[in-house]
């Protein structure tokens, strides 16, 4: 019987329109990531991605501090280089589950523009966790070279933690800035 | 407030007798003319590595807390704090730097500070940064510290 059917495709079908059914199979595979509807496919929402999507904004509610703490533009990242925690499920003081604050940071200064005062800013890595490049940053206010790696902030400061893989950074005041006459 | 005084003095004493001779325990620290601005300049400069309560990170930033006032108490020790790539190499003026360093002595290791502690002047720190450790600052810190530890404060 299978033998039939196969006798009855060969005697209608030449090699070479085998050959070019093959091809169109194998050049339309070929274009179809080129495709928008691959493309549109592919900025989907990661579905592993915790915050994937929109983020939601996060104010502080106090008059003292602010602005919207997923932003890059919030006065407390003047000086970061990497994503914010706040858009990890941590927030400007906390990092997200699952990852370990470093105790070894970078540490600058930024104007708060409620009292146009200088504060001490610690840049702390989180680290151990997933980085999904999520609302990454790059300020780079008082940023030195890389010859000077205690002052340059593109250095993974994921040191002293379990793990050296960087996740994302927070943004804590450790105080208010002396004015220094320049 | 007032019933806390004598027990704060009382205090002060039992510290002052607890001791050993020929080290300090400053209530100020010599040689800081402003104190805020030292403690802004330590933790710009130095606290990221070194940590706020002085005790480091293993391997890159060694522990101040409890031993660096002892390099005081050797010689060659004043001027491997002069050197010291964090101190030389730092961006700060010479003014700046020095009551920094008199500041971070008492900061953490006022209990080891000699009694006869000279402060460091803008001049000093000057002429040590202007020959900075490299790779042998760490062999030369343990040999310090050794030699401290085997002589005891001056």
């Amino acid at each position: 019987m299978a033998e039939k059917v196969l006798r009855g495709i060969a005697s209608r079908t030449s090699r070479r329109s085998v050959f070019t059914i093959l091809g169109g199979f194998l050049a339309g595979a070929a274009a179809l990531p080129l495709l928008p509807v691959a493309r549109g496919a592919e900025s989907e929402p990661n579905p592993q991605d915790p915050n994937s999507g929109q983020v939601p904004p996060q104010e502080s509610g106090n008059p003292q501090d602010p602005g919207d703490r997923t932003r890059c533009d919030y006065w407390r990242y003047c000086a970061i280089d990497g994503s914010l925690c706040s858009c990890y499920g941590g927030s400007v003081n906390t990092c997200p589950p699952g990852t370990e604050m470093s105790p070894i940071t970078w540490i600058g200064t930024c104007r708060n523009p409620a009292d146009q005062r200088s504060y001490i800013i610690s840049y702390n890595d989180c680290c151990g966790g997933v980085a999904w490049g999520r609302c990454a940053c790059q300020n780079n206010q008082g940023d030195r070279p890389v010859v000077r790696p205690q002052t340059n902030n593109e250095v993974t400061w994921c040191f002293g933690t379990k793990s050296q893989s960087y996740t994302c950074t927070v943004a804590l005041i450790l105080g208010v800035a002396i004015d220094q006459k320049k | 407030m007032g019933r806390s005084a004598p027990a704060g003095a009382v205090a002060l004493l039992i510290a002052q007798l607890a001791h050993p001779a020929g080290v300090g325990g400053a209530a100020e620290p010599a040689g800081v003319t402003n104190a805020p601005l030292a403690w802004q300049n330590w933790t710009l400069n130095c606290q990221g590595c070194h940590r706020p309560d002085g005790t480091g990170s293993e391997g890159t930033s060694p522990s101040l807390a409890g031993t660096v006032s002892k390099f005081l108490w050797v010689p060659g020790g004043r001027e491997y704090i002069g050197r010291v790539p964090g101190v030389a190499t730092s961006s700060l003026s010479n003014a700046d730097l020095a009551e920094l360093v008199n500041w971070m002595l008492w900061r953490f290791d006022k209990e080891h500070l000699p009694s006869g502690f000279r402060p460091f002047t803008a001049a000093e720190i000057g002429r040590l940064r202007t020959q900075p450790l490299r790779l042998e600052a760490s062999q030369m810190r343990a040999e310090l510290l050794k030699k401290a530890d085997e002589s005891g404060p001056p």
